[in-house]
């Protein structure tokens, strides 16, 4: 489903901000006028535009463990403790190209069959060799640079903070959402606040103060006052970006979403899957199709799954049919499977992309421990009901180049700001022409790719 | 160079800046006894107070179970009782020991962070609390060969707790697990930008092979018997640390483009490694950088930093307290963009509370599960980068979700609020202690209407000195204040006043 339906409401939405900013400071515009002063007073989306769910496997997933060469000599000489091979039941991907012109045969690891049931059902892409040049080993810069789009530099705003900034000026503050303790940066904006917010429970999100009785203005109606969300004029409000600055609007974006969120939350409360799996990763995938169900109005949303720097114990014992890794990819394949189950019945499948990313693939040597150290470039994910899917799209690594060299890793061959413009530019309807604000550092090959 | 501070800019505005960043801040009494110390004795005195090393660890105990009823806890409460006991001894030693011991505790808990979990069965337990006494240990710097930087790295280095956090015990000779070795260069010493290459990542690797540690023995009657082969020899602690001989790889390294450690010996070992990177001003800038983010300001200059680093390296012997001495007494610490300027981290948001508030530590488990909620479990960081900065760039730290819940804690306090903290057991353990004393607070004769600008600056005076309200805000205060304690007994007026101005913006900084 291609759509330009969030193009033309962005659009709508920015009006007012745009007004607005003739006369104020970026961040006033947003903080009083478009996200309290519009969200009450103009229609919502209802909910209807296309929706982007990005879940990060953090730790450097192993993805030569995940979508597996297992006929490939090289693999199984540099992985005699861990690989998986024919006969622990792998689930058949196909014929992939690599890059030295010829194919390797695919396979997905067996603890992930509802992944596999989406692909044999054409609806999950994966792209091989996905990465960046000069790959950075430390987990932290290079989520920082994945963060960022901006691989090799210290930039400190996101790509969906620039999306917004380009696309969705005076948007409210529930455009992206993430499940999380604190925000990722690819949220930041490159000026002003970026429209999202990061809590990791909807249920305690929210003004919690007790109300005395037998007033007549609520306290929480006081407080919004008094942080200066229902009037505009001030004697002394800070206009300058430091940190008291940063906190305010923080609080306006917090108090203003708290109570969209609670009113989506208890709308898609009814479950209509039953079996969703009780990991982190599962509640956090739960609470995004309660959100979703329950109408809300946002693009974006942000997961985590957490334990992929599988340094040790990756195969437990000599049985790769246990230990860290499969248990990590089997609670990933419950949790989106429950996800799309749910938002299936519920009619919202169509409606949404899923996007794997982790910070960086593993290399291809085991290492001392069963496990394997950080490696570059990785395989990914795409789902959903527009998804080109059963195909593949880049090209798979040449193991032999890696595994000859001790501290060296997998070669890239599809950026990964190649993806996330297919899915901007592609599903979520972006124009070609902004893509210039949103990735001002540009891969040499920037063409979308056709899995959307 | 810094600038030195003159005897004429103390001001309570200044001892209240520095007991807030070198501490936690503290009651209205305690401030004023630190502001007429300075005043009558010197700012250096001031200052001096501060860092001298002074702790009394006689006031925080290891837990009972720890040392009386077993050493390995198992005969003693629930893992997760025992998790509750290590996070309250934890804030404990924040809250009531000497003030700088504890913000730079906090800091190295940040710095060097270890996972709990990462050490298998029992032993994680005792291995958690060996950690943090290093650590506070370093942090008190009292001890002889504690305090300095480069030691506490070689600490660090054979601790149980980092040998498990980083795989150091799963590294051997020709087939080394890197994870430690790109970490030391990382995140302990160099920094990302620290001009270290992928081969020296490799070297230091290979330098901290074959480190070890024992097995723990249960001494639960039934319980598993492990061969003694694999347990501590007498004299040793159990479970404690060894190296391996056959498993250390003793080749000549080449670290940092060096062959030679400054002494001029082969490098081989992971204290050569050490020695090379302490002899480099990379090490120091970071870690003077990190410092000076830490207790003065995010965005320092760099010129400003290797200055001091060149000193903290040359003259001070990376020893933290006379570095941070210097800082305590230069302008540039009270400048006016620093006072005021900073986001609290949960923990200072906390024992700032607790201090302002004249309110003892909480119970174990309510102290735990209030930390969890604000996003800052010390013995789970959520990675091994330690937390994000209170002001990094970019400001990423601050969820909507902590921030709304710290606007809100208050009120647990003041209001006897239920509906704050998700874990009632926790709720009936804060309730049960004595509360709040609103005429302590707020005494009766300040809370006439006409009295309300004298209320108002005596609340935001103990509660958030270092950044004033706008006058707006003072307004919609009288107003609501006007209107309610005509209605509702004083008590009540009191603490609707008291929620709102505790959930301001200008309380998260300091």
């Amino acid at each position: 489903m291609k759509s330009n339906i969030s193009r033309r409401d962005f659009v709508k939405k920015s009006s007012w901000g745009a007004a607005a900013s003739l006369t104020l400071p970026a961040f006033l515009q947003n903080t009083f006028f478009s996200l309290d002063a519009r969200a009450s007073t103009l229609p919502s989306l209802g909910g209807n535009g296309p929706i982007t769910i990005i879940i990060e496997m953090g730790g450097g997933n192993d993805s030569l463990n995940t979508v597996i060469p297992f006929q490939n000599e090289i693999y199984l000489g540099a992985r005699p403790n861990i690989s998986l091979r024919e006969e622990h039941g792998l689930l058949d991907l196909g014929q992939a190209s690599n890059i030295l012109g010829t194919t390797d045969t695919l396979a997905l690891h067996p603890n992930m069959t509802n992944l596999h049931q989406l692909w044999q059902e054409g609806q999950m892409a994966i792209v091989n060799g996905v990465g960046y040049p000069n790959p950075n080993l430390s987990h932290f810069t290079s989520f920082d640079y994945l963060h960022t789009a901006m691989p090799n530099t210290n930039a400190i705003d996101g790509w969906v903070g620039r999306y917004f900034d380009s696309q969705c000026s005076g948007c409210d503050a529930t455009q992206a959402i993430e499940l999380a303790r604190t925000q990722t940066r690819a949220f930041a904006s490159s000026g002003g606040v970026s429209p999202s917010v990061t809590f990791s429970d909807p249920d305690s999100y929210g003004w919690k103060a007790l109300e005395t009785t037998g007033r007549d203005v609520p306290l929480e109606q006081l407080y919004r006052e008094l942080v200066g969300l229902d009037h505009i004029v001030d004697d002394g409000i800070d206009l300058k970006n430091d940190a008291l600055s940063y906190v305010q609007r923080s609080t306006h974006n917090a108090m203003i979403s708290a109570r969209t969120v609670h009113e989506a939350n208890e709308n898609g409360a009814e479950l209509l899957v039953e079996d969703w799996p009780d990991t982190s990763l599962g509640r956090d995938l739960q609470r995004i199709a309660r959100l979703i169900k329950g109408g809300m109005d946002t693009s974006i949303y942000y997961a985590h799954q957490n334990g992929y720097d599988t340094h040790n114990n990756q195969t437990s014992g000599d049985n790769p049919l246990s230990g860290k890794h499969f248990n990590l990819l089997g609670n990933f394949d419950q949790s989106v499977g429950a996800l799309i189950q749910e938002l299936k019945l519920a009619g919202v499948w169509d409606r949404v992309v899923i996007m794997t990313i982790s910070e960086f693939g593993r290399k291809v040597i085991e290492n001392g421990s069963s496990g394997t150290d950080h490696g570059a470039a990785e395989s990914i994910f795409v789902m959903g009901g527009g998804v080109q899917g059963g195909q593949f799209y880049g090209d798979f690594p040449d193991l032999a180049e890696d595994a000859r060299v001790k501290r060296d890793s997998l070669d890239f061959n599809v950026d990964f700001r190649t993806v996330y413009r297919s899915i901007l530019q592609n599903w979520m309807g972006v124009p070609p022409e902004s893509m210039a604000d949103i990735f001002p550092l540009q891969p040499s090959n920037f063409s979308p790719l056709s899995f959307i | 160079m810094l600038t030195p501070v003159t005897q004429s800019q103390w001001t309570r505005r200044t001892a209240d800046h520095l007991l807030q960043r070198a501490g936690f801040g503290g009651s209205p009494s305690t401030r004023e006894t630190f502001y007429q110390l300075g005043l009558q004795q010197g700012i250096e005195a001031a200052v001096d107070s501060l860092v001298e090393p002074s702790e009394n660890w006689d006031q925080h105990p290891w837990p009972e179970w720890s040392t009386e009823i077993d050493p390995n806890g198992e005969l003693g409460p629930s893992t997760g009782e025992r998790r509750y006991d290590i996070v309250r001894w934890y804030m404990n030693m924040l809250r009531n020991g000497q003030p700088l011991a504890g913000k730079i505790l906090k800091f190295l808990v940040d710095h060097f962070a270890v996972n709990h979990d990462a050490s298998r069965g029992e032993a994680r337990f005792m291995n958690t609390l060996r950690f943090f006494d290093m650590l506070r240990k370093h942090a008190a710097g009292k001890e002889e060969g504690y305090g300095s930087f480069d030691t506490l790295l070689n600490h660090v280095s054979w601790s149980e707790s980092m040998i498990w956090t980083l795989d150091m015990y799963e590294s051997k000779a020709n087939n080394i697990n890197e994870n430690f070795g790109r970490e030391l260069l990382e995140l302990f010493t160099l920094g990302v930008n620290g001009g270290y290459t992928e081969d020296d990542v490799g070297a230091a690797a290979e330098a901290f092979t074959g480190r070890k540690t024992y097995r723990h023995q249960s001494p639960v009657p039934d319980s598993y018997q492990w061969d003694p082969k694999y347990l501590a020899p007498e004299g040793m602690p159990r479970g404690a640390a060894y190296q391996n001989e056959n498993q250390q790889d003793l080749l000549p390294k080449v670290m940092l483009g060096q062959s030679k450690t400054p002494g001029g010996s082969r490098i081989t070992t992971g204290d050569d490694i050490l020695a090379v990177i302490f002899a480099d001003i990379e090490c120091a800038k970071h870690l003077t950088w990190k410092l000076w983010r830490y207790f003065v300001s995010s965005n320092p200059d760099a010129v400003l930093i290797e200055d001091l680093a060149t000193r903290f390296r040359d003259e001070h012997k990376y020893e933290i307290r006379p570095l941070l001495r210097e800082i305590f007494l230069s302008q540039e610490f009270y400048d006016a963009s620093v006072i005021g300027g900073q986001i609290k981290d949960a923990a200072d948001s906390v024992i700032t509370f607790f201090n302002a508030l004249e309110f003892d530590l909480t119970p174990p488990r309510a102290t735990y599960n209030l930390l969890e909620q604000l996003n800052y479990n010390p013995i789970y960081p959520p990675n091994i980068s330690g937390w994000a900065e209170p002001e990094s760039e970019g400001n990423e730290w601050m969820s909507s979700g902590a921030l709304l819940f710290r606007i809100n804690l208050p009120s647990v306090w003041i209001q006897q609020n239920r509906n704050v903290l998700n874990d009632s057991r926790s709720r009936d353990e804060i309730f049960a202690m004595p509360p709040v004393d609103f005429e302590k607070l707020a005494p009766p004769e300040l809370r006439d209407l006409d009295n309300f600008p004298m209320l108002i600056a005596k609340l935001t005076d103990r509660f958030m000195p270092l950044v004033p309200l706008r006058k707006s805000q003072v307004r919609i205060l009288y107003d609501q204040y006007k209107k309610s304690s005509q209605r509702i007994d004083d008590d009540e007026a009191l603490k609707e006043l008291l929620v709102l101005v505790l959930a301001l913006p200008q309380n998260q900084m300091q």
